[in-house]
């Protein structure tokens, strides 16, 4: 924490000449490669998270994943370590209760979500002197990644990669529907618990960076606005993956002028590209219409 | 009231081997029986129709045929071959569900998904792919919307999208369930008249859901009405002969009937 301290009052600068001095930091070459790995990763995995309507889901792994990082500390064991296993193991069991039960799939949910913020606050109130943390776990802070969560990221996004474009096809028909999927020979339920596995370490991974609470906007943000673009699917696919990573590099660019915490920056940017967008998407459709 | 079972009669040249052979099929569906003792044939190149009231297990029936839903006895044959073990042939099945697409705004083209519907290793490279788009887009009259979103299509022009999804490779056998719900007059003709195509000239199978017993009667091969179990099965004229209707949809239906 004191070294973020220090690198925090670095980014008290507002002009352009400080702005090239602090991207010959290595914490700050780091962190903006961490974010846009990260970037990468949400707009990827987002564009299949939007329509697979997971985005909750992945909100309520990155709350469990609260829980994990406590019983990390708790165990002393590395927080980032005990994390990664936790939300992998968290999210199957989501998706097998999901399956399992009647009970509509945001209920389930919206359960899981309130037991494991409920058990991870408790958690951390039995660890003396942790407490200031929660707000590090909540939030987040891009600027204290570590070559090893470089390392990871990129390895989730690779194995990502691989997975979704080299089966995109079977992705696709998948996600509209898949009863239909399942008949032309998909394997669908593999298919379904691999994705989930990928996407429960990307939350993994991302929330030293960004945090429980604004880890979602990372796939869910991006993938919306790519939405409202485009037409077709491989623009679309791509489109979110460049937004994805357009989004960090420029959030971290306001985060260093004006010297505001970097994951809430990337996500106001996020947002802000969102209502441009939507804005203008409407706009065309309204005057199109009145042009008929 | 029993109706009697007409044996079904095929025409001469058709002595291959069933493309789907189902026998003594029972399902239960959240622990109350939708369908008994089910056993029925398909040959190669014949249109057979399912008809019946709602709540019927039509569409149950459908979904078991494909091993989409457990059964809790019978046996399923595909092509022989147990449809647990269809292994490659499974790209010889096309499947229209009811509902396809829940999510109107997804965001995919229309040549996009007929596309979903090639298989490469099975069919082809990516150029002969595309020009197998345009083609199946061609035969259900729907080339002009390839760019388009889905969202924009209207019901109908989503139906002969999905049709032309199912027909841009070469298959056997098709399954369609209630395909052409909501298609207008003119445009469940040119369904009919593209089946009745694959089924001479590429000897495909059908097996379609349908509540139009006009469409039935005047272009399938085949009736085969379900009430739970099956009421009857022949030729539409036997089949959907006034007395069979009313053992397959019970009272109102001969009401219903009267009154139009």
């Amino acid at each position: 924490m004191d070294c973020n301290h220090y690198s925090f009052s670095w980014l008290a600068v507002t002009n352009g000449t400080d702005l090239v001095t602090l991207l010959q930091f290595p914490f700050m070459q780091r962190a903006i490669a961490g974010a846009v790995l990260m970037g990468l990763l949400g707009g990827l995995l987002g564009s299949f998270v939007t329509l697979r309507e997971l985005s909750f889901f992945s909100h309520a792994v990155g709350h469990a994943a609260l829980v994990g990082v406590a019983l990390g500390v708790l165990l002393q064991l590395n927080p980032t370590v005990m994390l990664l296993p936790f939300t992998l193991v968290f999210g199957l069991v989501v998706l097998y209760l999901i399956d399992q039960t009647d009970l509509a799939s945001d209920s389930i949910l919206s359960i899981v979500l309130s037991g494991a913020l409920a058990i991870g606050v408790l958690l951390t109130s039995l660890l003396p002197g942790y407490r200031g943390n929660l707000m590090g776990v909540l939030f987040g802070d891009v600027l204290a990644i570590n070559v090893t969560d470089l390392i990871l990221t990129l390895l989730v996004l690779i194995g990502s990669s691989i997975f979704l474009l080299s089966t995109l096809r079977q992705q696709i028909l998948l996600t509209l529907n898949p009863d239909v999927a399942q008949v032309q020979g998909i394997p669908v339920q593999l298919y379904r618990y691999a994705f989930v596995v990928l996407l429960s370490l990307a939350v993994a991974v991302a929330i030293k960076a960004v945090g429980v609470l604004l880890v979602n906007a990372f796939l869910v943000i991006p993938a919306s606005t790519a939405k409202l673009l485009n037409h077709q699917f491989a623009h679309f696919l791509a489109t979110s993956v460049i937004l994805g990573a357009v989004s960090s590099i420029a959030g971290m660019i306001i985060s260093g002028l004006f010297n505001f915490a970097s994951g809430p920056s990337i996500v106001l940017f996020q947002f802000l590209l969102f209502l441009v967008v939507f804005t203008w998407v409407n706009a065309v459709s309204t005057f199109s219409k009145r042009m008929r | 009231m029993t109706p009697e079972i007409p044996k079904t009669q095929y025409p001469a040249h058709n002595t291959q081997h069933p493309i789907l052979n189902v026998e003594g099929l029972t399902v239960y569906r959240n622990s109350y029986l939708a369908i008994r003792d089910v056993s029925f044939e398909l040959l190669p190149g014949t249109d057979t129709a399912v008809v019946g009231p709602n709540g019927a297990g039509k569409s149950t029936l459908i979904q078991a045929i494909l091993n989409l839903i457990p059964r809790t006895g019978g046996k399923i044959e595909i092509f022989g071959r147990p449809v647990e073990r269809l292994g490659h042939l499974c790209h010889q099945l096309g499947y229209v569900p009811q509902n396809f697409i829940f999510d109107r705004s997804f965001p995919i083209s229309v040549a996009e998904l007929v596309g979903l519907g090639w298989v490469k290793r099975q069919a082809g490279g990516e150029r002969i792919g595309q020009a197998a788009i345009a083609q199946a887009l061609r035969r259900v009259g729907a080339y002009q919307l390839r760019n388009q979103v889905i969202g924009t299509l209207s019901g109908g022009e989503l139906k002969r999208v999905l049709l032309a999804y199912c027909i841009v490779m070469p298959r056997k056998f098709l399954l369609l369930d209630e395909a052409f719900a909501g298609v207008d007059i003119q445009g469940a003709a040119d369904f009919y008249a593209l089946l009745n195509q694959l089924k001479r000239e590429e000897d495909w199978t059908v097996l379609q859901i349908s509540h139009d017993i006009d469409m039935v009667s005047r272009h399938c091969d085949r009736v085969l009405c379900l009430n739970q179990t099956v009421v009857c099965t022949g030729t539409p004229d036997i089949a959907l002969s006034p007395q069979n209707l009313l053992a397959t949809y019970g009272p109102a239906f001969s009401r219903y009937h009267h009154h139009h």
